[in-house]
């Protein structure tokens, strides 16, 4: 007994107060069992579903056609347009089929054959091919587009060239511009590897704000707010604990998806250091936890901070980078970007984890992610603590 | 089920929202912002991609061919460089997006009638910037090698050069573009946003709502109260499945009026599909909230499982024939693709009824179920 109480007035009563409340605060959030699945849940399935199937490209896209000349050319012609890109479901014998076609979304991409088509070939006359495109969606519209312009100006010129009496078989001996591209850090353009990256940072972002936000404001709706002002504990006694506790939860999620996920399921490469991904990660979580703080401090209830963080977190996640290239937003957004703590976040994990980067050429990403955080977190404590005053 | 009641519910919970003055303001104000940003902002027009170039042949021809580059509005030149080797740490500290290499003899092979060799090097991080950017190149170098065809075949044949240019297309494609004539991203996508929005912040309200009772106690009231759980479920959610009508409204006007998407279809159906949709999305939250217990649990709940069926697997951002057969089967079984296809035939395609009616029949049917759902787990008996 003697000792125990000798023990306790030598450890620092700071420290003591402050594993107290972390451990409170752990404890809490482990007794939320709906809680701690969905975290679960948005670190592997929803990871996991970002990832799979989906991407940008333009793949079996379905093609209707009227072929008004059916002769040798126009059958070549046709054939050229395969998969991947392209499925033909059929012929229509009448263009007027086309539009339903079209308006019910059963063919994306209608070409008309004219009469003549290979006539006219033949006799070096310029013949037009015609082309309707749904272009509900304009991207693919475009590469639709693109890739059929391609498909009929090689055709093109393989006949005009065969018409001038030199064989396609020796393109070798034309002038030609060949391009051999190689692509860096995803040589076969996985999109799952980007798309399931990118998800786990959004989620980290989002769990980083709402959780301590929740946090907080839940001892504010429920009350226990009175006790935590009526002990001994400092404002920033209350709030730190709930940021560690969260932050921690939070590399547990990381780490569960990066060695359940990221790596088994989609082979992702770490070509990076994971330490350097992890130390950036927590700076990053516990800095952005600051605008969560601050979310807490303007709420009284849940409904409101959950309206609010969700009002900060959009154009954070928007002007991240994560969600459209940065060279597909305009200039403004651009600009506004630098100011998003996230979009270094994001750069940096790419960095460390596909491009193979170390410390010494991040750094130009590095100290604007940290000071940029210190500030928004060193606002949200003041904004936090002068609510108790 | 007795209306007085319905109505008695339905005032209570209106009260509370519209007495809470931050989150009654906010309700209206998030899905409006998130229509401004993402209406202005997202875009895969994909432009200025910065890039180095290594020109190794420095002739008169080399310089002509990296003009088409430098003056291209979908690149933006960043320098010269001696030797592709020393660029790495620009691609990796995402300064430049792509190295274009042209090699050494290039005039000279291309004026002796022999390919050249260009090499381009590309960050893949983003594989859609990448495929768009190797678009770009093969452009460029298609139109480039046509000119440099028709020079060689106007010299060889002895005809002048545009003949020799004719000759070399004889087959024109003309491309129509359907539904949206200019192209322009924002057309296709506002409607798109509009069915977003509307999976996002109703099943976020409405589990908030019914949840909030819960943790704070106050559904003691109504378990010990004579309200049914059937008159508790529907007066508490149609306050929520107002505001969120109210709210397609608003980005119903933000679209045609702000974003000028055109609106060809019948207004009354446009309503009747918006409230079906509503009361279908407002479910979600209903039965979230059943399961759970605190608002927190809700709200990441409710967030997690919305955004990213209603981004990825609704047709928003891919139509549902691209997706793997696997990621198909998901977005079928889910609310959002239905509702893609009536906003866009709506807006766009100015369909009606008759061209849409499995989507409204599946909507209804997915409405009813959730509902059931809800009210079946619903239990006026807590079991803690």
């Amino acid at each position: 007994m003697v000792t125990s109480q000798k023990l306790q007035r030598q450890s620092n009563p700071w420290w003591r107060r402050f594993y107290a409340m972390t451990v409170k605060e752990v404890l809490q959030l482990f007794r939320d069992y709906v809680l701690l699945f969905f975290i679960a849940y948005a670190f592997t399935a929803d990871v996991y579903w970002a990832g799979s199937g989906v991407t940008l490209e333009l793949v079996h896209s379905a093609l209707a056609i009227h072929d008004s000349d059916h002769s040798a050319s126009s059958r070549q012609l046709i054939s050229e347009f395969h998969s991947p890109y392209f499925k033909n479901i059929g012929e229509i014998s009448d263009l007027r089929e086309a539009s339903p076609l079209l308006d019910s979304g059963k063919a994306t991409i209608v070409i008309d054959i004219p009469p003549k088509f290979e006539e006219s070939i033949r006799r070096s006359k310029q013949t037009g091919v015609q082309m309707q495109v749904d272009a509900t969606n304009s991207v693919l519209g475009l590469l639709a587009s693109t890739y059929s312009t391609q498909i009929v100006t090689t055709y093109g010129l393989r006949e005009s060239l065969s018409a001038n009496g030199i064989s396609p078989s020796r393109t070798g001996t034309l002038p030609a511009i060949v391009d051999d591209h190689r692509i860096w850090f995803n040589p076969n353009q996985t999109d799952s590897w980007f798309m399931s990256i990118s998800e786990l940072l959004n989620v980290i972002t989002v769990l980083a704000i709402l959780l301590p936000a929740a946090a907080m404001v839940r001892e504010k709706e429920k009350g226990t707010v009175e006790q935590l002002l009526v002990s001994p504990l400092s404002p920033i006694e209350i709030m730190l604990p709930k940021v560690i506790a969260m932050t921690a939860v939070i590399l547990f999620g990381t780490a569960l998806c990066m060695f359940l996920i990221l790596g088994p399921v989609f082979h992702t490469p770490f070509r990076g250091s994971l330490i350097l991904f992890f130390v950036i990660t927590t700076l990053y979580i516990y800095t952005t936890a600051g605008i969560g703080l601050f979310a807490a401090s303007l709420s009284k209830n849940l409904a409101q901070v959950g309206m609010l963080t969700i009002l900060m977190l959009a154009p954070m996640l928007f002007l991240s980078g994560a969600w459209t290239p940065p060279e597909a937003l305009p200039t403004w957004m651009r600009n506004a970007m630098y100011f998003s703590p996230m979009h270094y976040y994001i750069d940096l994990s790419f960095g460390i984890l596909l491009k193979g980067a170390g410390w010494r050429l991040l750094w130009p990403s590095i100290w604007p992610m940290v000071s940029l955080g210190a500030a928004v977190f060193g606002f949200g404590a003041w904004r936090f603590r002068r609510q108790f005053a | 089920m007795k209306l007085e009641r319905v109505t008695a519910i339905i005032v209570k919970e209106s009260q509370e929202i519209v007495r809470d003055r931050l989150f009654f303001s906010l309700a209206f104000l998030v899905p409006t912002v998130l229509m401004m940003l993402f209406g202005f902002g997202l875009s895969f027009d994909v432009e200025h991609i910065p890039f180095v170039l290594v020109d190794r042949d420095n002739s008169s021809l080399s310089r002509e061919y990296s003009h088409k580059f430098i003056s291209s509005r979908y690149f933006d030149l960043q320098g010269y460089a001696k030797n592709e080797n020393e660029l790495d740490s620009l691609l990796i500290t995402n300064r430049i997006r792509a190295v274009i290499v042209i090699p050494e003899h290039f005039e000279t092979d291309l004026l002796a009638g022999r390919p050249a060799h260009l090499q381009t090097l590309i960050d893949g991080t983003f594989p859609f910037r990448a495929r768009t950017t190797i678009g770009y190149v093969t452009a460029i170098n298609a139109a480039a090698t046509m000119e440099v065809l028709a020079t060689f075949l106007s010299q060889r044949q002895g005809i002048p050069l545009q003949d020799a240019a004719r000759s070399l297309q004889p087959v024109r494609l003309d491309v129509r573009y359907l539904y949206n004539q200019s192209l322009k991203s924002i057309w296709s996508l506002a409607p798109k946003l509009l069915m977003v929005i509307l999976m996002i912040s109703p099943p976020f309200l409405t589990a908030l709502g019914i949840v909030r009772e819960r943790e704070r106690g106050s559904i003691y009231n109504i378990y010990s109260s004579t309200v049914t759980r059937g008159e508790f479920v529907v007066g508490k959610l149609l306050p929520y499945v107002g505001i969120s009508i109210l709210n397609g409204l608003v980005l119903w006007i933000l679209a045609t009026r702000l974003y000028g998407t055109p609106f060809k279809g019948s207004m009354l159906f446009f309503l009747f599909a918006l409230t079906l949709y509503v009361v279908c999305t407002a479910g979600i939250g209903l039965v979230v909230s059943v399961f759970v217990h605190t608002q927190t649990a809700a709200m990441i709940a409710t967030v997690i499982i919305t955004v990213i069926p209603a981004v990825l697997y609704s047709g928003v951002l891919i139509p549902i024939a691209s997706l793997t057969r696997g990621s198909q089967v998901i977005a079928h079984l889910l609310p959002a693709m239905y509702f893609t296809n009536i906003v866009l035939g709506c807006f766009l395609k100015g369909v009606g009824f008759e061209a849409l009616r499995n989507d409204i029949l599946i909507l209804a049917g997915y409405a009813c179920s959730l509902f059931t759902a809800g009210y079946l787990f619903f239990n006026k008996r807590p079991s803690e």
